[in-house]
């Protein structure tokens, strides 16, 4: 660097200035962070922490002189609350399909779309499309799909002389409808991370084991995936955080119905807080799903360190 | 630098030159004294600068509320009034929350009956009965006696006191295909027993007579309403004494009557406007929905049929109707020039020539009788608006609760459970009734 520097005509570096070891653990460092530092504490630290502070309060969102301290009250009616538990339940069910489902099938179109040529390519852009889309357009757009009386996939179903479903207002068929949008505006995401992943394979290998008699699946199965162990990880922990933090295509598509089919956690945190005002216990609900996704988000940060080891 | 040489003045100079300076001061004082007394003038009469917070900003909404206000200003030059639009209701509120918690809130704003009903409970907002019975700024008994009974009822929190004042008022009718009506030879329903009767003999051929939406719990919609409006026409209470009364006799009956129109086949469930949907596309022959959606129906008509409208059909007890549309508060921060100036305007809007005026061009309801004579005109090739506009004697606006929000969603449950899910309403509603209650005893 210093040499380049010295070519091009720079100055070279003055040896009574801090090299990049001094800047990084002195105090210059706090310099330069300070900025960032500073925006990171007053609009995540501290938010965070006043969410904290209102759980244990039965908050008065228009007027906090108005609010009254109760201590872990919040938490124990979240403990004994169905409607919070049944949350949980659809979290899961939520998460669970769309983190297989994007992990299964993203992975399975990377494979298909890793190698080069223009059809591929085509479908490629096809795929990743979605994902650049707004969520709140291409929802109601799905809202129109799963229309009942005048939707495609009705008309699809009458053509086949098939029982009609009302998607959106079933209680079994809601979430599936949900997770489908999900999957379809997501996958482009998994698709790319993948592709990236898939990059990195050792063609050597795979080749080797061609040579070797292996047949595709074979190949994928004891070469390519040996190696994406990483990628996947990364994929499934990404995956769920984005789907415990869904909210959006759950607003727009079926605002928690019906009859709480689609009301996930996060869904139930803004009912709770935002359309009732039991704002104390909503931060209560959000603690809770905080911790959650700082799980997740550890597991990553752990991954992602042994991965850089 | 050479230094200038003063030449002794004269003495008549020196004379002309006090007389000039004692003018000059005498000019001075003067002056001095008259800009005092202007500046007292105009500080009495200083511009307030009030602001409105609503959600009048699509369509004809917005150029009719700034015409208005402009009008205002025009007549009262000492107030300013700025215009604050939000893009729907649910920004509204959340936007008229985040400025209340942090403490700058606007002068005056749209609220529904339960918001004014939070803000009061948070001492953000102040009656306003002064206001409105002041000999000399208020509205008198002959001209309030002139406003609809069930806009006057709305205004009023349950403690007895005028929190609110009336803006943008309308509430529910039946839209139907005249044509499909007539070929099938019915009549046009006046009870709800006619209705259901109309509706199973319209279902056949893959048609239905009505499409609805009940809403969530978070966002209750037309099908949730009209429920609460069979609710009051078949006799029964929404509440009684500040409690929630949703299990009565009359809304299990309500919920039985639409139960068995959905297991006809009469009555189908949709989201997002599926109502006036359906009746577009001439697969329905109803809509039961708000007046203010008109232009909507009739953009969903498009012209393909006669798109008429009637008064909701009645029960036992006459016409239930629910009255939907904000009422204007005004906020505790304001000061005491800004709150007459607020007032000046709220009163302003509900005056005849202007309601009229906001009727005719956004398809609001005038929100006092005394509008008719001046809409002549309008009502002649609009007669919906008078249909819509009677029907105000008897609507009902939301309980002045904080909680009716949450007891609301749980009466969308309820139909939900037996509409969708096939239960039975008696135990649907218990169910409803006892978390209300819960939410009510909060």
């Amino acid at each position: 660097m210093s040499a380049s520097t010295t070519a091009m005509g720079l100055p070279a570096r003055s040896p009574s200035r801090p090299g990049r070891l001094g800047i990084r653990s002195g105090r210059y460092a706090f310099l330069y962070l300070s900025p960032a530092l500073l925006i990171f504490l007053v609009f995540t630290v501290g938010p965070a922490l006043f969410v904290l502070y209102i759980s244990v309060f039965d908050w008065n969102l228009l007027n906090s002189s108005l609010s009254t301290y109760v201590g872990t009250a919040n938490y124990r009616n979240l403990a004994h609350s169905s409607d919070f538990w049944h949350s949980i339940e659809m979290s899961a069910y939520f998460s669970g399909a769309t983190v297989v489902g994007s992990t299964v099938l993203g992975l399975g179109i990377a494979l298909l779309l890793s190698s080069r040529g223009l059809v591929r390519r085509i479908v490629r852009l096809a795929v990743l499309t979605p994902y650049f889309t707004p969520l709140v357009a291409t929802s109601i757009v799905w809202v129109w799909i799963f229309n009942p009386q005048f939707g495609l996939l009705d008309a699809l179903l009458r053509m086949l002389h098939l029982p009609q479903v009302g998607w959106l207002q079933s209680t079994t068929w809601a979430m599936p409808a949900l997770i489908v949008y999900t999957l379809w505006h997501d996958l482009g995401f998994t698709v790319i991370i993948f592709l990236a992943g898939l990059a990195t394979v050792s063609t050597d290998l795979r080749e080797a084991a061609r040579v070797d008699g292996a047949r595709y699946r074979h190949e994928v199965r004891d070469v390519v995936l040996p190696q994406l162990t990483q990628t996947i990880v990364f994929v499934i922990v990404i995956t769920t955080i984005d789907s415990l933090q869904a909210f959006t295509q759950i607003y727009t598509m079926t605002q928690g119905g019906p009859l709480g089919a689609t009301t996930t956690t996060g869904f139930l945190l803004y009912e709770e807080s935002f359309v009732f005002y039991h704002t104390g216990f909503g931060a209560a609900i959000a603690v809770v799903l905080f911790v959650v996704i700082a799980l997740f988000t550890l597991i990553q940060l752990r991954l992602s360190r042994s991965r850089t080891s | 630098m050479t230094p200038r040489v003063h030449n002794e003045p004269r003495e008549g100079t020196m004379h002309w030159h006090r007389g000039t300076l004692v003018a000059v001061a005498a000019f001075l004082v003067t002056g001095v004294a008259a800009y005092a007394a202007y500046g007292a003038t105009t500080s009495r009469r200083a511009t307030v600068n009030i602001t409105f917070m609503e959600a009048m900003s699509s369509g004809t909404q917005k150029p009719a509320l700034d015409l208005l206000t402009k009008r205002f200003e025009a007549q009262n030059p000492n107030v300013h009034v700025t215009l604050i639009a939000e893009p729907n209701y649910g920004v509204l509120l959340q936007k008229e929350q985040a400025a209340v918690a942090a403490g700058q809130p606007p002068t005056i704003a749209q609220a529904y009956e339960n918001w004014a009903a939070s803000f009061a409970d948070a001492k953000a907002i102040i009656p306003i009965g002064g206001y409105v019975n002041s000999k000399t700024v208020g509205v008198k008994p002959k001209d309030q006696a002139q406003i609809w009974k069930g806009v006057w009822k709305d205004l009023f929190l349950p403690d007895g006191k005028i929190w609110m004042w009336p803006f943008n008022k309308s509430d529910y009718v039946m839209y139907y295909n005249a044509d499909r009506l007539a070929a099938a030879g019915q009549q046009v329903p006046k009870t709800w027993v006619q209705f259901a009767t109309v509706a199973k003999a319209l279902t056949k051929s893959g048609n239905w007579a009505w499409s609805t939406d009940t809403g969530t719990p978070a966002a209750p919609a037309d099908g949730t309403i009209v429920m609460l409006s069979l609710i009051k026409a078949f006799g029964g209470t929404w509440i009684v004494n500040g409690k929630p009364t949703l299990d009565t006799k009359a809304a299990i009956k309500a919920l039985g009557y639409l139960a068995d129109l959905k297991k006809a086949g009469a009555m189908q469930l949709g989201t997002n406007y599926p109502g006036e949907t359906a009746l577009g596309a001439q697969r329905s022959a109803f809509d039961l929905s708000t007046i203010a959606g008109y232009p909507y129906e009739l953009a969903a008509d498009g012209g393909k049929f006669s798109m008429k409208v009637a008064p909701l059909p009645s029960g036992r007890n006459g016409q239930g109707n629910a009255m939907a549309g904000t009422n204007i508060v005004i906020f505790s921060k304001a000061s005491s020039a800004e709150r007459a100036a607020a007032w000046s305007y709220m009163k302003f809007l509900t005056e005849p020539r202007q309601t009229a005026y906001w009727a005719e061009e956004t398809g609001y309801l005038p929100v006092t009788k005394e509008a008719l004579p001046t809409m002549k005109k309008y009502i002649a090739t609009h007669p919906y608006q008078q249909i819509a506009a009677q029907a105000l004697q008897v609507a009902r606006g939301n309980p002045a609760y904080g909680w009716w929000t949450e007891a609301e969603g749980y009466l969308t449950t309820a139909m939900q459970q037996v509409l969708e899910g096939g239960g039975n309403p008696a135990h649907a509603l218990a169910t409803a009734q006892s978390k209300a209650m819960a939410a009510a005893n909060q």
